[in-house]
């Protein structure tokens, strides 16, 4: 049993605390494990008739509930149940003895194999697989629903949750709780657009029982229990005191479309425009005269300001149809970023030749950098292709550890880095960036992260060497703070944050956001650092 | 019974996703004619069946046959533009 006033620690999601009672979500009832049946053919493909137009009607019923955006989903999703080759696989199944729920199961199998490894079905296949789960359910009498009340003001709190399950919350739901998924789980993103007060990433919540009164304190990346809502963690607003920010804030982008909307924001040029974007479902290389006319376009529409651009990242998890990526083991440590030059040199090459072309039809002043730099030699192979293809200032990304110990090596080699945090975090930790557990060892405010990253800053100084952040930490205005005070030249935000980022690096001076990050560094968990910066913020704010 | 053949082009540029997929399917359910699809050359696939058009793993600017059983070719046009308008994204 928790005691009252105890604090359980995940990732916040949504700016306004609520208070309500605990609801916890069972975990659904364990389906039976894959049996024959006893002979009887028809009986069982009557079973799966049954069974599929019970669960189209429910998938009805869930997309009445759904509301406009998730409505499309769930009569797609109809549609998949109600497909006659799916039913004949199961049929089949049937026949070589299987029962239905198996054979439904089996069949369902075969599809999701076939679309597996394609990036645009990856996020279909769970949802497909978890309609195979419905029909056998059905089939066993197993119940799926959550079973929420109606009336009051619960805070539910699960493993994770499902579209399936999310389209089932009741008014009552004022707040959600989850044991397991990341700030991008699908629960997080349904919070957030229905602003639902959320805590993900909660290890403690598995100790909560119904009934215990719990505040979700999401600004505060907690959980309270008999918390009250006057004890929520307040958002700071921050207050401009200055025209312009102690440092340039820049804008990420990857498309025409991103170029557009980011120069209509307050940024100060692009400091990451991530190439792949454009080539992820092209078959065939596109050819010098393609890439030219789409990169001076982009760079003709992008905000006032240099654009940092950054050649092909790709590798075999996030793979680019025209070039060839067999599947590695672990393709975080495979063959990505600049190691295709090895491969791949030509269209690497031609990247820069056409950037260069696309440089001078646009007139604007462009950057380049390569991902996924490792060793100084690579830092040096990469600089001479690009010094001979244009008129570009030249750096790398800084993500893999190993390269922070070899900045000093770098004067003369490169004239700018830009650090990635996502993967920088991925490999200082070891832990996957997209994995569902592991959202603690990627909180931007982990002091090793913090440590790491002010060592880049001075070593970067040292050398005479401009240095920025692109990474998500750097869409966080308050983390954006400490790294200015750190000693990085710019920060680069996604399009929907560069006004927020601003507002606060325009908040303060340059050596009160130095005090700020000498301050967090006492900190020695992630929640301490973020406290203490945010608990100074709000002194300057206030 | 005649076959009407055509060849579309996949314009969409997410490929040949979910959503032109199930368009399809209720097109062809709609007009209660066999239609096929798939890379010219190999075996086609059953046109209403959501999940076999999206194996075909259709990219963008690829091209597939579509094949209508019918003998109105004037119906089977009209089925195989709507399908080339799916696939336009």
């Amino acid at each position: 049993m928790l005691a009252s006033g105890a604090v359980l620690t995940g990732l916040g999601v949504g700016l306004s605390a609520i208070s309500g009672e605990v609801f916890r979500v069972k975990p659904h009832q364990p389906l039976p494990v894959p049996a024959k049946h006893s002979g009887d053919k028809q009986s069982e493909i009557d079973k799966l008739k049954t069974a599929i137009s019970n669960v189209s009607q429910e998938l009805q019923q869930l997309a009445k509930k759904a509301g406009e955006t998730s409505a499309e989903i769930f009569e797609a999703l109809e549609m998949i149940v109600q497909d006659e080759s799916l039913f004949d696989a199961a049929i089949t199944e049937i026949e070589t003895g299987w029962d239905a729920p198996t054979a439904f199961v089996n069949a369902v199998e075969t599809f999701a194999e076939l679309l597996s490894g394609d990036p645009t079905f990856e996020e279909r296949l769970a949802d497909i697989r978890d309609l195979a789960k419905r029909v056998a359910a059905n089939i066993h009498g197993i119940s799926l629903g959550l079973n929420l009340p109606e009336e009051g003001r619960y805070v539910i709190v699960g493993e994770d949750f499902s579209p399936a399950d999310t389209a089932q919350f009741t008014k009552a739901v004022v707040g959600v709780i989850t044991i397991q998924g990341g700030p991008t789980s699908h629960t997080a993103i349904i919070c957030r657009s229905k602003s639902i007060p959320a805590v993900v990433s909660c290890a403690g919540a598995a100790e909560l029982v119904d009934g215990v009164q719990v505040l979700v304190d999401p600004v505060g990346d907690r959980v309270v229990v008999e918390g009250k809502e006057a004890d929520a963690t307040q958002a700071i607003s921050f207050v401009a005191k200055s025209a312009e920010p102690i440092i340039p804030v820049r804008a990420n982008i990857g498309s025409l479309e991103d170029s557009i909307a980011a120069a209509t924001t307050a940024a100060e040029g692009v400091g990451l425009f991530r190439t792949e974007l454009l080539y992820l479902q092209s078959t065939a290389k596109p050819s010098k005269e393609k890439q030219i006319a789409s990169y001076a376009e982009i760079l003709k529409a992008a905000p006032e300001g240099p654009i940092v651009v950054r050649t092909i990242d790709a590798g075999s998890d996030k793979p680019v149809p025209f070039l060839d990526m067999p599947k590695e083991e672990n393709p975080a440590l495979g063959v990505r970023g600049f190691r295709l030059v090895g491969p791949h040199r030509d269209f690497i090459v031609d990247q820069l030749e056409s950037l260069e072309e696309a440089r001078k039809l646009s007139g604007r002043e462009v950057w380049v950098m390569a991902p996924m730099i490792a060793l100084t030699s690579e830092a040096i192979e990469f600089a001479e292709l690009a010094r001979k293809a244009g008129n570009f200032k030249v750096g790398i990304m800084v993500e893999t550890p190993s390269i922070i110990y070899e900045i000093p090596n770098l004067k003369g080699v490169v004239d700018f880095i830009s650090v990635g945090t996502n993967d920088l975090s991925q490999y200082l930790f070891a832990s996957d960036r997209l994995h569902p557990s592991l959202g603690t060892l990627l909180n931007p405010w982990q002091p090793a992260l913090i440590r790491a990253l002010s060592v880049i800053a001075k070593e970067c100084e040292a050398v005479s060497i401009y240095s920025g952040v692109c990474g998500e930490s750097a869409s966080d205005p308050a983390f954006a703070v400490v790294l200015a005070g750190m000693g990085f030249d710019s920060v680069s935000s996604s399009r929907s944050q560069v006004g927020a980022v601003r507002t606060a690096l325009s908040s303060l001076d340059k050596s009160q956001a130095h005090d700020i990050y000498q301050a967090v560094l006492a900190a020695k968990t992630a929640d301490e650092a973020k406290s203490i910066a945010l608990a100074k913020l709000s002194l300057l704010a206030g | 019974m005649a076959t009407v053949t055509a060849t579309v082009t996949i314009e969409d540029p997410i490929g040949f996703h979910a959503r032109p997929a199930g368009q399809i399917v209720k097109l062809v359910k709609d007009s209660g004619l066999e239609i096929r699809m798939g890379r010219p050359g190999e075996t086609l696939v059953k046109a209403n069946s959501p999940l076999s058009l999206m194996s075909l793993k259709g990219k963008t600017g690829e091209q597939l046959t579509v094949e209508v059983d019918t003998d109105d070719e004037a119906k089977a046009q009209g089925l195989i533009s709507s399908i080339q308008q799916f696939l336009k994204g």
